[in-house]
């Protein structure tokens, strides 16, 4: 990683894969923490439908809406790289994150062929 | 071995280069204009080559395949825009896809077009669920390659190969300039297909391709995409020998495929018949999986194809509820091959939206180091930003103006 990176450029928007290189979502925001005169720290990042909503006006509301809501908080310290992807520390479902897939799962198993 | 792989890869892109919207499209230009327009298809050839390159090498040096580009450059708001937009697009093309494959179903069975409909869904879902990604390319790309029995009915048919030569000399000599326009944005929205990329991009990302399958992508892009650029000649030139002045429209497919007929008899039509069914059949499932590429890298969802069905849940209902939308939509009694008209010119309405991004990854150093674009890429890349700029613009008025090429 170089010294400096450029959050809104290098970071938000881009892909998240857990630590068994599985994508299971977006950075959709970022949190920062910092008081008047502080530096700003990344604190987290956040993604889910629900992020949409401050980030896009009327169209994100929608999509939101349309997206079925929810928000998954991601502790920076779980971020293990960031390089062409954000890489996590941890397996998706201990972060909560990618339950989409997990609950479509069971249906798509029982049509036949399904895991080859 | 290698070598042998290549080429197998390579006429697998050429019969898999030419779908629904090259058919409609050069048969028309040809049975509009005769061969006047061949140059605009070398401009559109060119321009598929030189954004499927970008496109792949993006994939290959930075693992980012379209969708990703678009989220990451354009961010949430305008590419959710830009999806939408691709989405529609990528619907109609489908469906006409779809309602091409059931067509010629018909042309070879007889049996009534609305069963023949759900039996194209079904069986585009079958194969789908049960052949390897691999095979998938292999089965349509050489059934497609039966289409160059149009550029043998080509030859056959005797066309004055002046007039032929003089079709790539860009020039202007109608009196109907708007419908000629009309055809040339046509042209090169049918070979500068969007969903074609996506697909490219995407499939080098599931290779998992490397620095070190540049020159296939190359080679792939170049050889590939040239090569299947001949066939649209070859059906210009057979809707301008055959149909030119006749008063005869190739409004339906049925009658592109006469142009083998003509020449070649009974095998001829076979052949362009079983041609066209695999190209639209093939074509069908690339928009199919393009769809649902763009929303699983837009929104972050895990995809791909060579993960099995279960890997990538979201990605597999994405392109059961496309399929099924689609095949619907055929239902309804929408003509395809008018259709297709309004998914190529509105795809052409919409191709900035992906190229910028991707123009724009291509020459970022940070993470396509050495390989971002060097001054040849980025000359070309720049002269069809132009290009693109200029028919999407064009499009909308034109497609009005001549009444959807009616005149």
């Amino acid at each position: 990683m170089s010294e400096t990176i450029d959050l809104g450029l290098r970071i938000v928007d881009r892909q998240v894969i857990d630590s068994e290189d599985r994508r299971c979502g977006k950075v959709d925001d970022l949190a920062l923490e910092g008081g008047p005169g502080e530096a700003l720290e990344v604190v987290a990042i956040l993604s889910g439908p629900d992020v949409w909503r401050t980030r896009a006006g009327l169209v994100g509301r929608v999509s939101a809406w349309l997206g079925g809501g929810g928000r998954v908080r991601v502790p920076w310290d779980e971020v293990a790289d960031v390089d062409v992807h954000v890489k996590l520390r941890k397996r998706a479902h201990e972060l909560g994150l990618g339950r989409g897939d997990d609950r479509l799962r069971p249906f798509i198993e029982k049509i036949p062929d399904a895991d080859r | 071995m290698k070598i042998f792989q290549v080429a197998l890869g390579i006429l697998a892109a050429i019969g898999g280069f030419v779908d629904i919207g090259d058919l409609v499209f050069n048969v028309s230009a040809g049975a509009t204009f005769g061969y006047q327009l061949l140059w605009v298809v070398v401009i559109g050839v060119v321009g598929i080559i030189v954004y499927s390159e970008m496109c792949g090498r993006v994939a290959a040096v930075s693992g980012k395949a379209v969708f990703d580009a678009v989220r990451e450059r354009m961010g949430f708001k305008v590419g959710l825009m830009t999806l939408v937009a691709a989405q529609v697009v990528n619907l109609m093309t489908l469906t006409a896809e779809v309602g091409g494959v059931a067509i010629c179903l018909q042309l070879l069975s007889g049996l009534p077009y609305r069963w023949l409909i759900v039996l194209a869904g079904i069986a585009i879902a079958v194969v789908v669920w049960v052949t390897s990604f691999e095979w998938i390319e292999r089965i349509f790309g050489y059934g497609g390659l039966c289409l160059l029995v149009f550029a043998v009915a080509a030859v056959k048919l005797h066309p004055v190969w002046g007039a032929v030569g003089h079709g790539f000399v860009p020039h202007v000599e109608t009196e109907s300039p708007l419908l000629y326009a009309y055809f040339a944005v046509g042209l090169l929205g049918a070979a500068m297909t969007p969903y074609e990329v996506y697909f490219y991009s995407s499939g080098g990302v599931e290779e998992q391709w490397g620095p070190k399958d540049l020159g296939l992508n190359k080679a792939n892009a170049m050889i590939g995409y040239g090569l299947g650029g001949f066939l649209s000649f070859a059906l210009m030139i057979v809707g301008g020998s055959l149909f030119l002045d006749k008063g005869i429209e190739p409004e339906f497919l049925g009658s592109i495929a006469i142009g083998a007929e003509v020449p070649l008899g009974q095998i001829g039509l076979l052949l362009a018949i079983v041609g066209i069914l695999f190209a639209v059949g093939g074509a069908a499932i690339d928009t199919l999986f393009s769809g649902a590429y763009n929303l699983a890298q837009f929104l972050g969802w895990e995809w791909g194809r060579y993960r099995a069905q279960t890997g990538a849940p979201r990605f597999t209902v994405t392109w059961i509820v496309l399929l099924v939308l689609a095949v619907g939509a055929v239902m309804t009694g929408v003509d395809p091959v008018q259709l297709t008209e309004y998914a190529v010119i509105f795809s052409a309405v919409a191709l900035p939206l992906t190229y910028i991004p991707i123009l724009l990854v291509a020459n970022d150093r940070s993470y396509m180091r050495e390989y971002a674009n060097g001054r040849l890429a980025n000359t070309l890349g720049l002269i069809y930003l132009a290009v693109i700029g200029v028919i999407s613009l064009a499009a909308v008025p034109l497609l009005i103006l001549t009444n959807v090429g009616q005149n």
